[in-house]
């Protein structure tokens, strides 16, 4: 039992961080029907310009933890609005089904090699700014900051679907998720919307980046099979829900570290991506989400 | 322009170019991962090399000629390791190659070596079978100079086993072709002692999350956990530990003193212990030179070397190969080859003196005798007790 309850801590940990990764693929793609698939650079983007704060790295530390998190949130902001301005806007001004695919991947690895440049392709620690001593639950130890992890995803998640919810900017992003051309029509600037659903996709990836950092380690490879995983989540929770994202999350981190443990070690990433393809094959549109209707 | 200028100018012309053709460096390939996980081994060996080098060349070279480099970067990946070693070998003509820091690219890239009768003196790669991959041919241009792992997994279980009387060992072994040789060799040493692991473990290079290997090893009562990886994966291995609060010793292969095992692991790492061939510590003089150089030219973080191992034996690699070119007198891959079988004279490295290295059947030039145990201690590995 005490076991269990440590696969299932652990899982949580390791879920809740792909959670927020997919949380930013599904707010790009309900306002705009496209993906940032950059979205793994965008986080690791975040923990590095993070590490470059905080850490001793370049003649820091500069800040501490908690000061250096606003501003990675606000480098992130400014990351996706530069995605979307390079890479997804001229395809959605030509129409373009897929040229947001190849551009969005394209500007991933950029920002792989810019950062491999500016901070070396070396695994660089992370301070911590909480004690690593872990502490016991039911049996099971839990770090500090694991808890972190999954406190400030669920926060940064609940703040979006607050915003979107309640606020005048809020609704302009529903109405354009839901009819981009009516929103339109209505007077709602929706390719501001869509620049800043970029931004606040980029942000909750960055300020991800930061949380996750002391715990993973940082480098500037560390995003690519992050956000991949983070992709399958997306798929299977749902690419138009937010709920979807952190079950789907739950689901895939918990089955990594049970596999892991009661199978084999060697197909710890199996089972998260027969999920995957048995979603695909019975409910194309994700455990939560809503079947798209396509208008030919 | 009369007859005479032209005659002298022809002369002076003929002249340069013949001192020229006399003093064309010697060159060298130097191939290793200079990007990626591995690489404070590889730029540390190819700082030593460099190190060694320019103190040769600065004493008047080889046969009179200088010792040139041709660096090269394979990325630690077996393809790129194909492609450098055919530039090199094609190219560049270097007149042998030392490096490979990572045994699956030294076993896919040697083999050019050997068709083209060049020789190669890995300097750190620890495989078991790379120097015997062509071992059954009648001649065999792959040497070494670093600690194999029959060496170095024999002093891991005498260490864990043996001297600290363990009886319940953990595997944990990345799943390249290091990791997996590495574990076969510590499976084979374990099962001499008549000792079973009581798990075998295996995660791959990049994972963040160790929890179910630790907890498996956890559960089977492990009281030892022995290893081999490198640096990164090492250290979420150190640290997954103190995150289920589990504490038993951790004793593996060399790379557990790589420095980013060190400051990844911080005080999760403090009492890891793992063979050493060379320790930054300079107990002799010959060894305070090459530290103060090192440290000098480079000018590490900390004063640390990042791998203190790699640079040591990258040094060493080019002081043996040049004795070799001297003693044979001439360039030519066989005759270097037969010289190193066979080297007169001693060759004083930093790992120790190299007397009568190689002979025909063996070319591995370290031993039990001068590989010790290192201890990693508040950030630097230290000699252990």
């Amino acid at each position: 039992m005490e076991i269990l309850l440590q696969l299932v801590v652990s899982g949580i940990a390791l879920g809740m961080i792909y959670a927020v990764i997919a949380f930013g693929y599904q707010l790009t793609f309900a306002t705009s029907g496209t993906l940032n698939f950059g979205q793994g650079e965008a986080l690791m983007l975040g923990a590095l310009v993070g590490l470059s704060l905080v850490g001793t790295i370049h003649g820091g530390p500069y800040l501490g933890y908690w000061l250096m998190i606003p501003i990675v949130v606000a480098f992130g902001a400014l990351q996706g609005v530069f995605v979307e301005w390079i890479a997804v806007r001229p395809a959605i001004r030509i129409k373009s089904e897929f040229g947001w695919i190849m551009s969005t991947i394209a500007l991933a690895i950029i920002f792989k090699n810019v950062a491999e440049n500016i901070w070396g392709k070396d695994v660089l620690p992370f301070p911590s700014p909480l004690s690593s001593e872990p502490f016991t639950v039911l049996g099971a130890n839990v770090q500090p900051m694991q808890v972190a992890v999954i406190v400030g995803a669920l926060a940064i998640m609940f703040a979006v679907e607050i915003f979107n919810r309640k606020s005048i900017y809020g609704k302009a992003v529903v109405a354009t998720a839901n009819d981009r051309d009516a929103a339109g029509l209505m007077g709602i600037n929706t390719g501001m919307v869509i620049t800043f659903s970029y931004a606040l996709s980029s942000a909750t990836a960055a300020f991800a980046g930061a949380l996750i950092a002391p715990l993973t380690l940082t480098s500037a490879t560390m995003g690519a099979s992050l956000g991949l995983k983070a992709f399958a989540v997306a798929i299977i929770g749902g690419l138009t829900s937010g709920m979807g994202a952190i079950v789907g999350g739950i689901i895939l981190g918990i089955a990594e570290t049970a596999t892991g443990f009661y199978l084999s070690t060697g197909y710890k990433e199996v089972p998260g991506l027969v999920l995957l393809l048995l979603v695909l094959a019975v409910k194309p549109s994700g455990l939560f989400g809503k079947a798209a209707i396509k208008k030919v | 322009m009369n007859f005479k200028m032209k005659a002298l100018v022809a002369g002076v012309v003929l002249g340069f170019s013949m001192s020229g053709m006399a003093a064309e460096p010697i060159k060298i390939g130097v191939s290793g991962p200079f990007t990626g996980g591995s690489a404070p081994m590889g730029v540390s060996m190819r700082d030593g090399v460099r190190l060694a080098v320019s103190e040769i060349n600065a004493k008047g070279g080889v046969l009179g000629r200088k010792i040139e480099l041709v660096e090269r970067d394979d990325e630690a990946k077996n393809e790129r390791g194909v492609q450098v070693a055919q530039e090199l070998i094609n190219k560049e003509r270097v007149v042998a190659t030392v490096g490979y820091i990572n045994t699956g690219v030294a076993l896919a890239s040697q083999r050019f070596y050997q068709q083209a009768k060049i020789p190669v003196m890995n300097n750190v790669a620890t495989g078991s079978i790379v120097t015997k991959q062509f071992a059954n041919q009648p001649e065999n241009y792959i040497f070494r100079n670093s600690a194999n792992d029959t060496i170095q997994s024999a002093m891991i279980v005498e260490e864990a086993i043996g001297r600290r009387g363990f009886k319940k060992p953990a595997i944990l072994a990345d799943s390249t072709n290091y990791g997996q040789l590495g574990r076969e060799d510590l499976e084979k040493v374990l099962d001499k002692k008549g000792v079973k692991p009581v798990v075998v473990e295996k995660y791959n290079i990049g994972d963040v999350d160790m929890t179910a290997q630790l907890l498996r090893a956890k559960q089977a009562g492990a009281d030892v956990v022995l290893t081999y990886g490198i640096g990164p994966e090492l250290a979420q291995i150190a640290n997954g530990m103190q995150k289920l609060g589990w504490k038993v010793p951790i004793v593996g292969s060399w790379t557990l003193a790589m420095a980013n095992f060190i400051d990844n692991a911080g005080k999760n790492g403090d009492g890891t212990r793992m063979p050493q061939t060379f320790i930054q510590n300079p107990d002799t003089p010959k060894r305070k030179a090459f530290i103060d150089a090192y440290v000098k030219a480079y000018n590490p973080p900390g004063g640390r070397m990042p791998s203190a191992v790699s640079a040591a034996q990258g040094y060493d690699s080019v002081y043996l190969l040049a004795a070799a070119i001297q003693q044979a007198g001439s360039t030519e891959g066989p005759k270097i080859a037969a010289a190193l079988e066979d080297l007169k004279t001693p060759v004083e490295g930093v790992v120790t003196t190299y007397n009568k290295p190689y002979t025909h059947t063996d070319h591995e030039a370290i031993n039990f005798e001068n590989t010790k145990f290192g201890e990693v201690k508040d950030g630097r590995v230290v000699q252990a007790k």
